[in-house]
């Protein structure tokens, strides 16, 4: 145990290091995210200066969850990048690296990468949070727990989505649309959800556990939405090993698209 | 004769674009999506009675036109900046071709198959969550000439940008920074009438509102003289956009000629 | 018990087939045929410690397929394998500790980081001890001569330095096998005796068994003292080098250097293959005439400067297999 903490931590701080490494374009990019997040609040902003509420949603609460998604995906780009290029990584062959190390290949494979445009996310939430005027001293505990399970299912289902490609053959492109698919239903007002599509988003596209329930922990949901949350965590975190492993079974080392018929 | 020479590119790069189906299929899966979660909001703003006696279908149309004219401009910018980087740019000038006019060939190939496909796809879905057309059908069709142009100068723009890597080390954040002004100041999700005076006004001022916000508006209904109008402008916007990319390509061939590449 | 043992290993790829033209792109958009490919088809051999020894065959042969599944990172379609005893995609991880990679096409290094960086990070991948770690760095800093660039980052090394951080990272962890796809490609000559001499060294100093392919016959004949040329997925020949060259090499070349201006030698099997002023290639037909009866010949034939006796090309004999000959 103490030595797979060390050795993740080990590889956490190597794909920092090597983020950090072209100075120029680390800073860009977290600058660049930074103000990417707060450009798509101004038209919310219009929005709500137009209507005021939807069901109940007001201008604090979009701001709430704007900063549950930036703060999920911004820690995901940088403990967990790898997640973002993982189709294109099997596809290519990429994985025999991880494979012939005596280590969790999804670990590792998930770990290899740092985006330094994650520290302009988790900037940019940090910055909401503040604005939205729900957190409180005693809160933090419970955002930051909400944050890290919103974080873990969102890694989860990148991980299977991807995974696709293990099957399936042009889904590489695809795969690189994923973040946009889930963020144009994670960062909306949720309380225009409803029947089926509400089922959806707690089932196939996990909206609901990476945004929704965390984003009602800050907004002072309490112990069970929490639970709630922790729960999605269990479920998306085995089905994601699954997912892989069943995969693994199928991994062709690139060979399949590196023979010319 | 290099009519048709244009004519042979624009068909091979539509060729290429629909062979690499999955950039495609990604595309027009996000279009769905933004689709489906603007029809809830729409639908449940239209049941509380809060859109004024606007059809909610008027404002889902208009979002279904905006990110039509979005989508379907092809990412142009990337090969060119490639180009440049690469000093291709070097080896074109000594062909009888001009590499922007073959460079624009092959966008409006890859611009046609975009146009149609996520046309079809896009105001299908839309029809299908929304159940309806907006309340002047008709005015949906000077959307076919006013996206093709918008998506033209939105090309032009691209071209412009893939240029900047003449001066500069990486063209990606000068994408970034302009592609979120056209999301504000082109009015992707909401219309222009919803800011407050002072950003309409700057909005309108921009190539951006011309060319999402003058088509995406046509869903609010139009008469044959703002119809035009709107043509008008693109019209000029596209013929100072031609001339600026023209200037600035002309500029970034003398630098490489000066400092030898 | 071999320290690698393969038998009847298969592997089979899918192959998707581009359509061409318009219409064939419209159809790929909804499906797209495919058809099977044997990579690998029914290979056995059996390779035990400390031996070296070369995979060789044209591309496509099957070379990197094969190792691919003895490392664990493909799963065979049929047939059994055994590495240290145990079958690597079922105990990959446990032997993963035991055998090192080095694929030449791709790299263990991080890109934009210092060799050293990706070394520290190896010890907490194979679980090593601080102590013995630093030995074996230091160790392996002194004999590959990488002193120089350990905290150059990777990107700006060229090949052959970053060919040299490459096999010393995969030696970090004291493997007892290691496997090499294409060590030596892209590399210009002088790199490419280098790496050479360093894992044949390596090799005999701490008796690691060695795998590696190549379509360089250099390759085999500098590292390794036993070949297995397979084409098709399937073994063509594995025999010693040695014996290799006995059996296949029918054909020597003498060069005469001679203070006259031009000597023959009239016997049967012997054509010229070369002719300059005072220096002479000879052909030798070893089954109509051996070689000593060439040498006396020669030193009848007038006064002598220089002799050699020389086999053909390895390259030469490696084609011949291959042609079935």
């Amino acid at each position: 145990m103490k030595a797979a903490v060390q050795y993740f931590g080990a590889m956490i701080a190597t794909n920092l290091r090597a983020s950090m490494a072209l100075r120029g374009a680390f800073w860009t990019r977290t600058i660049f995210m930074f103000i990417n997040n707060f450009i798509y609040l101004v038209m919310w902003w219009v929005f709500f200066d137009e209507f005021s509420e939807v069901r109940g949603w007001m201008l604090p609460d979009m701001l709430a969850i704007y900063a549950v998604a930036a703060g999920v995906f911004g820690t995901a780009m940088i403990v967990a990048g790898g997640v973002m290029t993982l189709a294109r990584t099997i596809v290519q062959g990429d994985l025999d690296t991880f494979l012939t190390q005596p280590k969790p290949v999804l670990l590792a494979v998930v770990a290899s990468r740092s985006e330094a445009s994650g520290w302009g996310d988790v900037a940019s939430a940090v910055v909401l949070f503040a604005l939205c005027g729900y957190v409180t001293p005693a809160s933090i505990p419970f955002v930051l727990l909400a944050l890290a399970s919103g974080c873990i299912v969102f890694v989860a289902s990148a991980v299977i989505f991807h995974s696709l490609a293990f099957w399936l053959k042009d889904t590489e492109a695809l795969s690189r649309h994923f973040l946009h698919f889930l963020l144009a239903y994670a960062a909306f007002p949720k309380t225009v959800f409803l029947g089926w599509l509400k089922v959806a988003l707690f089932t196939v596209i996990p909206a609901g556990f990476v945004t929704f329930l965390p984003v009602d922990v800050v907004r002072g949901g309490g112990w069970k939405v929490l639970l709630a949350a922790l729960g999605g965590v269990v479920i998306y975190g085995s089905l994601a090993l699954l997912v892989f492993r069943a995969g693994l079974r199928r991994y062709e080392s690139g060979n399949r698209f590196g023979v010319r018929a | 004769m290099s009519w048709r020479r244009d004519a042979a590119l624009a068909a091979t790069s539509a060729r290429q674009t629909m062979s690499a189906r999955g950039e495609l299929v990604g595309r027009a899966l996000f279009f769905g999506v933004l689709l489906l979660v603007f029809s809830r909001l729409w639908l449940v703003m239209a049941e509380e009675g809060r859109l004024g006696g606007v059809a909610a279908a008027n404002f889902l149309w208009y979002l279904a036109l905006t990110e039509w004219v979005v989508l379907a401009t092809p990412m142009i910018y990337l090969t060119i900046e490639e180009d440049v980087k690469r000093g291709d740019l070097a080896y074109s000038l000594a062909r009888p071709v001009s590499y922007l006019r073959a460079k624009f060939a092959e966008g409006l190939g890859e611009l046609a198959v975009r146009c149609v496909s996520l046309g079809v796809l896009g105001f299908g879905l839309a029809w299908l969550f929304i159940g309806r057309l907006p309340d002047q059908p008709l005015a949906l069709l000077w959307a076919l000439p006013t996206g093709a142009l918008a998506m033209v100068l939105l090309m032009q723009i691209q071209i412009a940008i893939g240029l900047c890597a003449f001066w500069i080390h990486e063209a990606a954040p000068v994408y970034w920074i302009v592609q979120k002004l056209n999301f504000v100041f082109g009015g992707l999700l909401f219309p222009l009438t919803f800011y407050p005076d002072w950003l309409r006004a700057i909005s309108e001022a921009t190539p951006f509102a011309a060319a999402v916000y003058g088509c995406g508006k046509l869903s609010f209904g139009t008469t044959t003289s703002a119809a035009l109008t709107t043509l008008l402008w693109l019209v000029v916007w596209n013929v100072v956009n031609a001339g600026f990319v023209s200037v600035v390509y002309g500029r970034g061939v003398r630098a490489v000629e000066v400092h030898g590449g | 018990m071999g320290t690698i043992e393969v038998d009847g290993l298969r592997k089979v790829f899918s192959v998707r087939e581009r359509a061409r033209g318009l219409g064939g792109a419209v159809r790929q958009l909804f499906s797209a045929p495919s058809r099977e490919v044997r990579a690998v088809d029914g290979l056995t051999f059996r390779i035990e410690k400390g031996e070296r020894v070369a995979f060789v065959g044209p591309n496509g042969a099957g070379k990197s397929t094969t190792i691919k599944m003895l490392t664990g990172i493909l799963h065979p379609s049929g047939g059994a394998a055994r590495v240290l005893g145990l079958v690597p995609w079922e105990k990959r991880r446990e032997l993963a500790y035991r055998f090192g990679t080095v694929f030449g096409q791709r790299t263990q290094l991080w890109y934009h980081l210092p060799a050293a960086d990706t070394f520290a990070l190896l010890r907490h991948v194979y679980d090593r001890d601080v102590t013995d770690h630093k030995r074996r760095l230091t160790e392996l800093v002194e004999a590959f001569e990488i002193g120089p660039f350990l905290n150059k980052p990777v990107r700006q090394l060229s090949l052959g330095q970053r060919m040299r951080c490459e096999i010393a990272a995969s030696l970090l962890h004291d493997p007892e096998v290691l496997f090499l796809d294409e060590p030596t490609i892209g590399l210009d000559v002088n790199a490419r005796a280098i790496i050479r001499d360093l894992i044949r060294d390596t090799s005999r100093e701490r008796g690691v068994t060695v795998l590696l392919t190549s379509h360089d016959t250099g390759d085999m004949e500098r590292v390794c003292d036993r070949v297995i040329v397979i084409n098709h997925g399937k073994l063509l020949l594995d025999e010693s080098i040695l014996s290799l060259r006995q059996t296949y090499i029918r054909r020597k070349r003498v060069t005469l250097v001679t203070a006259s201006e031009r000597v023959d030698i009239d016997l049967p099997g012997v054509t010229v293959a070369e002719r300059a002023p005072h220096r002479t290639v000879f052909e030798v037909d070893l089954e109509v005439t051996p070689v000593d009866v060439v040498v006396q010949a020669a030193l009848r034939a007038g006064k002598l400067r220089d002799l050699t006796v020389e086999d053909p090309p390895m390259e030469e004999i490696v084609q011949a297999i291959y042609a079935g000959r």
